[in-house]
């Protein structure tokens, strides 16, 4: 029974990070939201194969985007992309409308192929190791590793960004310093 | 607004503090092994924007809906071991 409540803590403890994940994912909030049901009602039915002291938020994760693949399988196949301009045009976020420079990387973020998407998602703003990474992937650390790597070049290319492979104190005086 | 306090693991805002024993993941950022050499760590421009992007959904209101299903579940759950036990 109390094993039965802190496993429903522990679900929702991790919607937040389920619907960031799955909003990155899905790159709408509405499908985000089913997509975050789903994986609640499944993670539910398979509470006996999840081993307590494990990470949940992994475990919640590999579900979420299990489920997110699947559903994208079943859409191709019924709707193919009649409907998917308009899903872009709805996929703007309420509160990120506000920062243009928020709202630049996420269109940024979109343009990624999904699996880069979800690699960089996981690994550099989800908090997880790329090994965590690849286990919820269902691929290679070295896959994880060079999806991130491409995602990260990518999305410097569309941002504008220089370069960032040498941290030299050095290379960021040339992004600071104002022209006298 | 995005200071290092707000970016606790997301279980701190929905107020169910009591019994998170699966919260085993380690706390983001974890000190220095994300410093200098990490691509996406602090040191990095991109690092940050995504870290940025996610902790702005991660803020966003929670719809009662994920806490009713789950009451939901839990409810059903508890009459199927109730009938049961009979």
């Amino acid at each position: 029974m109390s094993a039965t409540l802190s496993f429903r803590n522990g679900l929702l403890a991790a919607v937040p990070t389920l619907r960031a994940f799955a909003v990155s994912l899905a790159k709408n909030a509405d499908r985000a939201d089913d997509l975050v049901q789903e994986t609640l009602v499944k993670a539910w039915d398979k509470q006996d194969s999840f081993q307590p002291g494990t990470n949940l938020k992994a475990w919640l994760f590999t579900i979420l985007r299990n489920e997110f693949y699947s559903q994208m399988r079943k859409r191709k196949r019924e709707v193919e992309d009649a409907d998917g301009a308009m899903t872009a045009q709805l996929s703007v976020h309420p509160s990120q409308e506000g920062s243009t420079d928020l709202a630049d990387f996420r269109k940024a973020l979109e343009l990624l192929p999904e699996d880069q998407r979800e690699a960089i998602i996981l690994v550099g703003a989800s908090g997880f190791s790329y090994e965590e990474a690849a286990e919820i992937c269902g691929c290679a650390v070295g896959t994880i590793k060079s999806r991130v790597s491409r995602a990260r070049s990518r999305l410097q290319e569309i941002l504008g960004i220089e370069g960032e492979r040498d941290f030299a104190p050095g290379s960021i005086a040339i992004h600071t310093t104002n022209v006298a | 607004m995005h200071d290092e306090k707000y970016r606790t693991e997301p279980g701190c805002q929905t107020g169910v503090g009591k019994g998170m024993k699966y919260q085993t993941e380690k706390k983001r950022d974890s000190g220095a092994q994300r410093a200098a050499s990490d691509p996406l760590g602090p040191n990095s421009e991109i690092g940050r924007k995504l870290r940025q992007y996610y902790d702005d959904l991660i803020s966003e209101e929670i719809p009662d809906r994920f806490s009713q299903l789950l009451s939901e579940l839990e409810g059903e759950e508890q009459t199927q071991s109730a009938t049961k036990e009979d």
